[in-house]
């Protein structure tokens, strides 16, 4: 049993500590190397907490507080990862169980795949007439392929040895994908969900930097051209975090479904 | 069709082949698999085979001869390239719950607990039963092989010998009148296997030893202990029955008394005899010899 101020946990809990103090270390030189044209750890700290006082505040549509500004682009990405997932997992499961799906839809994917997300924004503004929804669009995108890829490579990569025992025992069609299909392809299509979620992340930042409105990308780009740079800075903090907490919770469905644990 | 090379051995006696019913007819089969660019691959040629009902036979041979192959084509799960199966009188066309599979390598689903493992297979097989008979029928099976007080956990916290419990558990649930046994015990060490051989016995009488047992084994003492008849195969490629051995040795055998009678002792040279031959065989121009 562990507890929570085990040794482990202690040990590391220091390292994230130490790995910090590093951070902080290189970017005081970087800003002192630059004279202060990029703001020291204390400044932007300084920055920072005035924008959690009141994360919340909104004083007109170009004017809001970072509290804001991220719950927007969350909302973006979150439903832009729903909505290529619905798309994603039924076609990975299709490609990976038929050679007919898999010969047909892999050449489309493997064109369409490398293609950057933000390249589809101007035919999302086409489709949907609004900066919005053209966002949501790319992330949809942008969500599509790792989940596909990998829920397609769990479902083709089933082992002979489980398809027998389903053979053996005379399961049916339905028991088949249930009890031997799904559960094998989970945790592939949960790490797809988790590289899927994680490109997401990245990719809302330089959409909103396209597309205005709220968000924590349009933040970003806002502060550039009112000049401040800890904000920025702060910023990018703020977006790193959210990502780290965005990858531990797939995380923690990866070990949820994992079934070879002791 | 090509002259029957090895039929049964004429001039050995037959156990069980007369008094009994007739489970198992192997009827002159060949299994070639293609290979990569030139031809086909023979693994079993020309295999002839009569068990009857409520017969323990073991396969023997050479790692590689095509002792799973020919399993294989018995439990559906491999097409002859010639000849037939045919079990209980119906020609084999593919896997069925009549036939109850121990793989080789257990090949239980890791994302299940034993009891949904022997459960879910009971269900597949039995749909027409309730959910509390199913359930009845797991857990008895489970209690069988004592692993009762072990349904909930997963495959990856069991031993080799709980999973083949497990396994054994399994095919024996869905009540199948042929069971195929692909080196279960191969894994075990001698301890946990001598008390297999004696679970799986039990299991046996329990049914009026009814059921017909095929098993694979490297195993002559094993082997011995267990089976009617002992089939030992030729090494292949294209392999065929080397010789089919009687153990005639009464039930209940009691492990520690058979191996000091003299009929014991016969078979068991006979049969270290036939499978070091072919090794010598194959080994032609090694200068030793086993
Ligand atoms: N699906 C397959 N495709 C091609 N060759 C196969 C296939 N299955 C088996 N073989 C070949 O058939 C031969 C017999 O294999 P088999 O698995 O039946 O051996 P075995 O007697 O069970 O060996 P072991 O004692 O090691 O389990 C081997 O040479 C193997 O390479
Ligand atoms: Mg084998």
């Amino acid at each position: 049993m562990k507890t929570l101020f085990s040794l482990s946990n202690l040990l590391a809990v220091a390292w994230f500590a130490g790995s910090l103090a590093l951070l902080i270390a290189i970017w005081w030189v970087v800003s002192l190397v630059t004279e202060h044209e990029i703001p020291d750890p204390a400044a932007t700290w300084t920055v920072f907490s005035e924008m959690l006082q009141d994360p919340f505040y909104d004083s007109g549509p170009n004017d809001k507080g970072i509290g804001i500004q991220l719950w927007g682009s969350i909302k973006r990405v979150g439903a832009g990862f729903l909505l290529g997932s619905l798309v994603a997992i039924p076609m990975g499961l299709l490609m990976g169980a038929s050679t007919v799906g898999m010969r047909l839809l892999n050449p489309l994917v493997q064109i369409l795949r490398p293609v950057s997300p933000l390249a589809w924004f101007p035919l999302g503004l086409l489709a949907f007439k609004a900066a919005e929804g053209a966002t949501v669009f790319i992330i949809a995108i942008t969500s599509l392929w790792p989940t596909l890829i990998n829920t397609a490579f769990g479902v083709s990569s089933i082992p002979q040895d489980f398809k027998n025992v389903g053979k053996a025992f005379g399961f049916s069609r339905w028991k088949y994908i249930s009890k031997i299909l799904i559960p094998y392809a989970l945790p592939h299509m949960i790490t797809g969900l988790r590289l899927s979620i994680g490109v997401a992340w990245m990719v809302i930042v330089a959409g909103e930097m396209l597309s205005g409105g709220i968000g924590i990308g349009f933040f970003v780009w806002d502060s550039w051209n009112g000049l401040s740079l800890e904000k920025i800075l702060s910023a990018i903090l703020i977006i790193g975090f959210v990502g780290l907490l965005l990858d531990k919770l797939f995380n923690g469905l990866q070990q949820l479904v994992a079934y070879d644990k002791k | 069709m090509q002259p029957k090379q090895f039929v049964d051995m004429p001039g050995a006696p037959v156990l069980g082949k007369n008094e009994r019913p007739v489970s198992i007819e192997v009827k002159d089969v060949t299994i070639a698999f293609p290979t990569r660019g030139k031809g086909v691959f023979t693994a079993v040629k020309n295999i002839d085979l009569t068990i009857g009902k409520g017969e323990i036979v073991s396969i023997i041979g050479h790692s590689g001869c095509g002792k799973s192959t020919l399993m294989n084509a018995v439990s559906g799960m491999v097409k002859p390239t010639s000849g037939e199966v045919i079990v209980n009188g119906k020609r084999v066309t593919g896997p069925g719950p009549d036939r109850g599979i121990v793989f080789q390598n257990y090949s239980l689903l890791p994302w299940l607990t034993v009891y949904q493992n022997v459960y879910q297979a009971v269900d597949a097989v039995m749909p027409a039963k309730t959910a509390a008979e199913k359930r009845e029928l797991a857990e008895r099976n489970l209690t069988m092989v004592n692993l009762f007080q072990h349904r909930d956990k997963l495959p990856s916290q069991l031993s080799g010998g709980m999973k083949q419990r497990t396994a054994i558990a399994r095919a024996f649930a869905i009540n199948p009148s042929v069971l195929l046994l692909d080196e279960p015990f191969g894994a075990l060490d001698a301890l946990t296997k001598g008390s297999m051989h004696i679970e799986l016995l039990k299991l046996w009488n329990l049914d009026h030893r009814e059921k017909t047992i095929i098993m694979v084994t490297h195993d002559i003492e094993e082997a011995i202990f267990l089976s009617d008849r002992v089939v030992v195969m030729n090494d292949g490629p294209a392999a065929t029955i080397r010789e089919i051995v009687d153990i005639p040795l009464a039930r209940p055998r009691n492990k520690k008394a058979i191996i000091h009678l003299p009929e014991y002792m016969a078979v068991h040279d006979r049969l270290l005899s036939l499978l070091t031959k072919s090794f010598s065989i194959e080994d032609e121009g090694v200068e030793y010899q086993v």
